[in-house]
């Protein structure tokens, strides 16, 4: 048990709970579609084209930015267009994509990595195979990982992450009951890169089968499983950290700067997978669940769209809502012919949810009172609705995390989480106008300065030259002078010759 | 997008529901002239917010069945004489509404207690109405006779016991020479107790503010009564008589005009019981917790600005 904890968050038992947790191989689909933006950094280029035949596995796109990683294919097949497709997302935007369409064959390419004997292999390798394998943080935050990997400095404790991010989500559960082994071995592989003394593995005490699974299947004394209290939040970093070690990471700080390394435990399963085998990320597990379908986990390749998905869970004819992610940060989608990408760890489908009116915030405190950050949920409602978001931000408005348990309590169903993020990007315009203002008013500025420099600059050339000329005609005349003189010189030495001729 | 497990009506009725004991307590005491006084202030605030809604645009049934008038209204009955005539109730009410709450935007926006501002308005205009209390149980027609001023009947009537206190001791001279006993008081404001306890349970209210307004009578009291135990009520004397309860769960718990960050709310609450105690020995008024509750309104903004929790991180 974790000895620490932190004040508010939400108990949510799972809402839609199953008896057996389990992982079902979803069939090879006929077609895969995969983005080429990630979440982060810049878009990758295709470096295949259209009619080209791919393995599975192979890279189709790649990136040079430091943020960016590789995309593989995660079908064997024929790539079938390079256009904008419709990706997961509340209003059905589109995006640049690559379309495979299988051979149903699954012919892989040819990889070996490190071995199960990693151990002679450096960090740097490592580091290099994780990124050539497109692993991101699969928790939901699609972070790349050979980047937080690559910034960890004199990191003493790892943390792995079993908890479950959000009530009804179990891809973690069931990785972690199903696949011990690779876990425990993924931690060992973690520690040698970033060279911590210590690791540990945060589960939900709710989870005993998983725990116990892990338990049997450590055997390294560098590495401890933490069992921490079922409570909505926890599985966020900065909280966790707090509630395993007590340490409180500031605000706008990081867990790395103080020698912590966070990673989510399906990304230490990548991790394995990608060191080991240079196995490239080409499928996940995903919870489908909600009260429209038989909730489960399906491995799937990357790519399938999110109504073959559906389809294999169940679902009922009422089942029309669609969320990505989890009940409280999760979003809805707007059309489920979108891709499964690597942060999908859930989708929720449910049947017409009856949404309440919206009333009056009536300050009854149940949003502060469970807000994990210690924020006046209802101070910043007020000022974000106004957009006084100066206010807000002296408020601390980015410090909130969005956990959304404001909105789960608020008893006038206001959607405060929403609220903070508009609040946040409506700040980050004003201060990306504000940028453009300030670099234009500099550029100006400059351009002014550049004149009156020239200016000045042809004043003084003028003032030298006039100087050089006057300089110059002086000489000449002193010149001119020497040679009158010399002149004179000779003239009075003739004539005193002649004199003395004469 | 979650299971929904309360909502603001859910919240008002619960409150409702808690003040059922206290308010069969008073009618086991003083007879139906309770419940009639109630049944006219929901009436009426039920009738003025629906007016103003209309007239401001507003959805009106969404909004009324959110609870809150009928919630402002019942505290406004119970806190005034059940024998005062009709018309005192239905103008204490509409004040409440126009001026306590749909003035400044309606509900949510409102910085002071409606309920406690329509009881200061009635208070200064009728001092007379508000401050006969009858002795004994009343039927139906008696109620209603003496509410709608039908007939001339003798009701036994007087003043409250606080009143008693306050005009006794300066012909006494001592509080041991008054008798303090009034089990009608001291069971309505049990009923009230109990009813409080009853949403502290349910996490309608947090515990802070009636515990620190309760603490707030009991220290400032003992601390009077040490210094002069002959001028000054005893502390459970305080505690039991006129509307401590009803003003520890009910009234200074009202969510929209009180302070909001838990360490404020100790704050807000300690102070009303200091007030209360103050303007009950030194004040002019019998009880001073309407008084206490709108001053301490005031402050509000300024306790919440001092008293923001600890962010994570800084
Ligand atoms: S929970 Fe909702 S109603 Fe209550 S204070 Fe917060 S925002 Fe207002
Ligand atoms: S969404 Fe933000 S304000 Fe609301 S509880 Fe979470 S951190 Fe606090």
């Amino acid at each position: 048990m974790a000895d620490y904890s932190f004040n508010g968050g939400i108990v949510i038992s799972n809402p839609y709970p199953v008896d057996k947790v389990e992982i079902i191989q979803a069939p090879l689909p006929k077609k895969v579609t995969i983005p080429l933006q990630q979440r982060i950094g810049e878009r990758a280029k295709p470096c295949v084209s259209v009619g080209d035949y791919v393995l599975t596995g192979q890279v189709i796109a790649s990136t040079k930015d430091s943020f960016g990683v590789f995309i593989h294919a995660s079908v064997s097949g024929v790539v079938l267009s390079i256009n904008e497709q419709v990706i997961p997302h509340k209003l059905g935007l589109k995006s640049q994509c690559i379309t495979i369409e299988s051979d149903g064959k699954d012919k892989w390419i040819d990889n070996s990595g490190c071995g199960i004997d990693f151990l002679h292999c450096s960090a740097q390798t490592m580091i290099d195979y994780i990124q050539k394998s497109g692993i991101v943080g699969l928790g939901g935050a699609g972070f790349p990982t050979h980047a937080k990997l690559g910034k960890i400095k004199q990191c003493h404790t790892l943390i792995i992450n079993g908890t479950e991010c959000e009530p009804g989500v179990m891809c973690d559960d069931a990785l972690m009951q199903l696949h011990p082994r690779e876990i425990i071995r993924g931690v060992e592989i973690l520690l040698h890169i970033c060279g911590a003394k210590r690791a540990i593995i945060a589960i939900e005490d709710d989870k005993q089968a998983a725990y116990q699974a892990l338990l049997m299947f450590n055997h390294n004394d560098r590495i401890s499983i933490s069992q921490i209290p079922t409570k909505y939040t926890s599985g966020a970093e900065k909280l966790l950290i707090k509630a395993l070690l007590g340490v409180e990471i500031s605000s706008g700080g990081f867990a790395v700067d103080r020698g912590i390394a966070c990673q989510n435990v399906a990304t230490t399963k990548a991790v394995f997978d990608a060191v080991v085998d240079h196995k490239p990320l080409v499928s996940r597990i995903v919870t489908v669940t909600g009260s429209g379908v038989k909730p489960n986990n399906f491995e799937v390749r990357l790519g399938t769209s999110f109504k073959s998905l559906i389809s294999m869970a169940s679902p009922n004819q009422k089942a029309h809502d669609y969320r990505m992610g989890g009940m409280m940060m999760g979003v809805d989608v707007a059309d489920i012919q979108a891709p499964i990408c690597k942060i999908t760890n859930a989708i929720f489908v449910n049947n017409h949810i009856h949404k309440p009116a919206i009333q009056e915030c009536i300050r009854c405190g149940q949003c502060s009172e469970v807000c994990p950050v210690g924020l006046l949920p209802q101070q910043l409602y007020w000022h974000a609705k106004s957009e006084n978001i100066e206010k807000a931000i002296n408020y601390n408005l980015f410090d909130c995390i969005e956990c959304a348990c404001c909105d789960y309590v608020c008893p006038s169903h206001i959607l405060l989480a929403n609220y903070f993020s508009f609040a946040k990007a409506l700040n980050k315009q004003q201060t990306r106008e504000q940028d453009r203002i300030n670099i234009a008013r500099e550029r100006f500025e400059f351009r002014e300065y550049r004149l009156e420099r020239n200016k000045l600059e042809r004043v003084q050339m003028m003032a030298d030259k006039k100087k050089a000329l006057k300089e110059k005609m002086a000489k000449e005349q002193s010149q001119k002078q020497k040679i009158a003189k010399a002149m004179q010189r000779v003239q009075q030495a003739k004539d005193k010759k002649n004199d003395t001729n004469i | 997008m979650t299971p929904i497990f309360n909502s603001t009506s859910w919240m008002m009725r619960q409150v409702i529901y808690a003040l059922a004991l206290g308010v069969m307590a008073a009618y086991y005491f003083f007879g139906w002239g309770v419940l009639l006084q109630i049944v006219l202030g929901v009436v009426t605030a039920i009738a003025v917010e629906s007016a103003f809604l209309a007239l401001r645009g507003r959805d009106v049934i969404s909004s009324i069945s959110d609870g809150s008038v009928v919630l402002t209204a019942i505290l406004l009955a119970i806190s005034i004489p059940s024998i005062a005539p009709w018309w005192v109730i239905v103008v204490g009410v509409s004040f409440a509404i126009i001026f306590g709450k749909q003035l400044y935007g309606g509900l949510g926006n409102n910085p002071f207690n409606p309920a406690m501002l329509g009881y200061v308005f009635l208070l200064i205009s009728y001092p007379l109405q508000m401050s006969t209390w009858q002795i004994d149980f009343l039927s139906l027609s008696q109620a209603l006779d003496v509410v709608f001023d039908l007939s001339n009947i003798d009701v036994i009537s007087g003043a409250t016991k606080l009143d008693e206190v306050k005009n006794g001791l300066s012909l006494a001279g001592s509080i041991q020479q008054l008798d303090l006993h009034s089990p009608s008081q001291a069971w309505i404001n049990a009923g009230f107790l109990l009813g409080g306890l009853y949403l502290l349970f349910r996490k309608v209210i947090f515990w802070q503010i009636p515990a620190a307004f309760l603490a707030g009578i009991v220290i400032s009291s003992i601390l009077l009564s040490v210094s002069n135990t002959d001028l000054y009520l005893p502390t459970q004397n305080h505690l039991m008589l006129g509307g401590t309860m009803l003003g520890a769960f009910f009234i200074a718990t009202d969510p929209v005009s009180a302070s909001t960050t838990p360490k404020g709310r100790i704050i807000y609450g300690f102070l009303i019981g200091v007030l209360i105690v103050i303007i009950r020995t030194f004040g002019g008024y019998p009880d001073g917790i309407a008084f206490a509750v709108l001053l301490m309104n005031m402050t509000v903004p300024l306790i919440d600005s001092f008293t923001q929790p600890k962010v994570f991180g800084r």
